[in-house]
């Protein structure tokens, strides 16, 4: 399976590149003991809630998390393995939740983001640590972690038509491919035609 | 009256045609409400008049119940006998009501994957149940078809008939015909192979499945399939009209609705729309997808099929109720089946050949020129046509088309058809798909806008024989809602901003409001109660394709969202959030009690 859907990368031409980058000898820290035999990743909770206050959870960083260039590798695994069909261009929402505003339902932190994408969650999120290597979700998650930017407001968000809120939208991903879209923006459409750029 | 499964069984003895004339004729007893399309030609339409245009006015509620659920809300509620039936969105909890009071008689809870909801592409909703013989049948979101026993609620059998990890969930509302359960699959959006599935209603076995694309032999095209236009003879056609292989992941789902002439002895339906959208990935004409199918229930065979978008290019499916009705055409009584296409044009077609009488657009148009009445093929406005990595822009109408899956209603009084319907136009980016079983596969970026002046929905009267729109009202958001229409001449519809609306049938003046809790997307029915009062009834609760951005974890500052409705639909969280009821109207006990019925009372058995 694994194999099949790098093939298939390499088929659809969406690069060698990719695909090679894809067998790339990883750091693949989180799922390896470290020398005194402990998974850091099992640590990681997926709730807040943790009885009778336990010593803080160790921190899990992204091993890709200082190539700059991994959220734009991110990005293109995000595209060729259809996450986008789920969650939409930029992370937008649709048969798979928003990305885009930081609602997370399992949490945004780099750990929390590889879990979900590695063992999948019930309510329809495919689990991918069957089918993908470990650098490539790592690559996913530094894209994930770039395009979530939280909807203006403080603890809450007010929406409303007068004064309107939210007041922008993202420049529509038929017009800017990126992996960092909510550096380009203009005013919130109320479902009019975007400004063509 | 009540209904048994004993009742009817020296019908059933007789032999199995007696059993769909049955049921033909229960759907007559105005009274009742039995399928989601009230009866086997589709009209929606309820002779009674008790609620009539003159005092609609003074609608009331007259009581609620919350399905305890709070995503797209679609299902039509039916009324067999004494009792109401209605299913929620996943999980699909049927419920069983007393439909003059509300009382709750019985809950039905499957064990609808959760999963499921992942690879739902357009919101977890579902349109409806079938009845028949004391038995409800549903489908949940995971592919199960379910019968119960009407009167109790019990489970009686349970069929899996698709695959959440091929990406298959099942939205269509059942039909039962002849002793058997017709059911569609979802998934156009997955790279699902389309198909409808005939179970046995006493077993729940398979009886045969009737395939969207592929070889003769899996569509069940046989000797009796003869197609209106020459291009659409030849063997194997489903086959070769894709590149090889591409059938197998080519769509072609159903997830619409089925239609039945008893005379005839024809079910109709539609197909979905070719996966995936990129259409440089299937060259070809791509047979048999968004597709108008008659066949013979009894076994499946094709007797003539009519593809409405060759080598669609826009998601333009077809899977729209097709209303079976006789009109005087040309001078000549006319056997005739009426399909608001997707596309924008308003079809006439000829329901014993197949032939295409008349196609008129009724939304903004630019993605096609027109429909050849010699050839039968519509023709594309390549100007626009989306060749790969290339944004074009401006094209009417949007993926939804001008009309989803929205049921309409036919008045045989005013001789128009009511159709709630959509405004849109989009910017559309077709891109490289990759298949992966179980995940989308699509390859486009999408964004939906209002057309041209900046509604986004309407709500019209067609006139099929003289080829025009009688009259329209522009909603500010497409209208998701079904139609009802009745003797009394009132049409009924409700809005994504949480109006429900009776109007005049004739006029299409609005004579009736009422703010609801959620925006509804439900299909109103009417029903007379044992008290002799006629009721409206509708289920509220925003959502499908276009309501996810107030129902569920969609941004609306993302405009590509939502396969691109939410660049459309992004302001709607403004006015509603998601809910989940059904709500019932009545007049006054005083008003109605002055009015006395005018209709037969219901036949005793
Ligand atoms: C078949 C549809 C589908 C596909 C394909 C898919 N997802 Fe998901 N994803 C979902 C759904 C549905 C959820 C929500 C699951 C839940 O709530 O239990 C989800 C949840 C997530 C989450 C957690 C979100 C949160 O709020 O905590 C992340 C992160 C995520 N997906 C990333 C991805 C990535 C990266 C890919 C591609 C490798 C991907 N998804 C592919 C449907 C999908």
């Amino acid at each position: 399976m694994k194999r099949g859907l790098l093939l298939l990368l390499v088929l659809l031409g969406a690069g060698g590149a990719l695909a090679q980058q894809a067998r790339r000898n990883a750091a693949e820290n989180a799922l390896t003991p470290t020398r005194a035999g402990a998974y850091p990743i099992l640590s990681v909770p997926v709730s807040h809630l943790r009885p009778g206050q336990p010593p803080p959870p160790p921190q899990v960083t992204n091993p890709a998390g200082d190539d700059p260039q991994a959220a734009q590798r991110g990005m293109r695994y995000f595209i060729s393995f259809n996450c986008v069909g789920c969650h939409a261009p930029n992370g937008g929402g649709g048969m798979g939740p928003s990305l885009s505003d930081v609602k997370s339902i399992y949490g945004a932190e780099p750990a929390n983001l590889f879990l979900s994408i590695y063992q999948g969650r019930p309510n329809g999120m495919p689990a991918w640590g069957g089918s993908l290597p470990e650098s490539v979700i790592w690559d996913l998650v530094a894209y994930v972690r770039s395009i979530g930017q939280k909807p203006d407001g403080n603890f809450g968000q007010t929406i409303s038509r007068t004064p309107a809120s939210p007041q922008k939208q993202q420049t529509p991903a038929e017009f800017v491919q990126t992996a960092n879209p909510w550096a380009f923006t203009e005013p919130f459409g109320n479902g009019k035609k975007p400004d063509a750029k | 009256m009540k209904l048994t499964r004993w009742s009817l069984l020296p019908l059933v003895l007789l032999s199995c045609s007696a059993r769909a004339e049955d049921l033909n004729k229960l759907s007559q007893d105005p009274a009742q409400w039995v399928m989601p399309a009230r009866d086997y030609s589709s009209t929606r339409f309820s002779p009674l008049d008790q609620i009539n245009a003159g005092n609609v006015a003074g609608l009331q509620m007259a009581w609620t119940f919350s399905l305890g659920e709070t995503r797209g809300q679609e299902a039509a509620p039916l009324v067999i006998g004494d009792t109401m039936y209605i299913v929620s969105s996943w999980p699909n909890k049927v419920f069983a009501l007393d439909p003059v009071t509300g009382e709750l008689k019985w809950t039905y809870i499957p064990h609808t994957d959760r999963a499921a909801q992942g690879v739902a592409c357009c919101d977890v909703v579902t349109r409806g149940l079938a009845y028949d013989d004391g038995k409800i049948f549903q489908v949940t979101l995971d592919n199960h078809v379910i019968a119960l026993d009407a009167a109790t609620g019990k489970e009686l059998w349970a069929t899996k008939t698709g695959d959440i990890n091929l990406g298959e969930t099942t939205t269509a509302a059942p039909l039962a015909v002849k002793g058997k359960v017709f059911v569609g699959i979802s998934g156009g959006e997955m790279g699902v192979r389309g198909r409808i599935t005939a179970l046995d209603e006493n077993t729940g076995k398979i009886a045969y499945v009737a395939y969207g694309a592929g070889p003769d032999q899996d569509v069940l095209i046989g000797s009796d399939f003869k197609p209106p236009y020459d291009w659409m003879k030849g063997k194997d056609l489903g086959v070769n009209s894709w590149p090889q292989g591409a059938w197998k992941i080519g769509g072609a789902t159903m997830w619409g609705w089925f239609s039945y002439d008893p005379d005839l002895n024809t079910l109709y339906y539609g197909t979905g729309n070719p996966g995936p959208w990129n259409a440089e990935q299937r060259p070809g004409d791509n047979l048999w997808s968004s597709t108008l199918f008659a066949r013979n229930p009894e076994n499946g065979q094709a007797k003539w099929a009519y593809q409405f978008n060759p080598h669609d290019v826009w998601d333009h499916d077809e899977i729209q109720r097709n209303v079976l009705v006789d009109l005087q055409i040309g001078g000549a009584n006319r056997k005739v089946l009426l399909h608001p296409g997707r596309n924008g044009y308003m079809y006439v077609i000829d329901r014993e050949t197949g032939k295409v009488l008349s196609a008129d657009t009724y939304d903004t148009v630019n993605a096609y020129k027109g429909v050849n009445l010699e050839t039968g093929r519509i023709e594309p406005n390549m100007d626009l046509n989306p060749s790969l990595n290339r944004t074009v822009q401006d094209v009417c109408p949007a993926p939804p088309g001008a009309k989803d899956w929205q049921p309409t209603a036919w008045s045989p009084r005013t001789k128009l058809l009511y159709v709630p319907h959509q405004h849109l136009c989009m910017n559309f980016k077709a891109s490289e798909a990759s298949y992966i079983a179980g995940t989308p596969y699509v390859g486009a970026t999408v964004d939906m806008f209002a057309g041209p002046g900046g509604y986004r929905g309407e709500f019209m009267a067609w006139d099929p024989v003289q080829r025009k729109k009688v009259w329209e009202i522009h909603e500010n958001f497409p209208v998701w809602s079904g139609a009802l229409v009745t003797g009394g001449d009132v049409a009924v519809y409700a809005t994504m901003d949480r109006w429900m609306k009776a109007v005049d049938a004739k006029s299409g003046k609005v004579l009736w409001s009422f703010h609801l809790g959620s925006g509804s997307i439900g299909q109103p029915v009417t029903y007379r109660g044992s008290d002799g009062r006629q009721y409206i009834a509708i289920a509220t609760g925003v959502g499908g394709w276009p309501g996810v951005v107030a129902n569920a974890a969609v941004d609306p500052r993302v405009r590509n969202g939502a396969l691109g409705f939410t660049g459309a639909m992004q302001d709607l969280p403004t006015y509603t959030q998601g809910g989940g009821e059904l709500v019932v109207f009545a007049l006054p006990k005083s008003s109605s009690a002055q009015a006395a019925p005018t209709q037969p009372q219901p036949e005793k058995r």
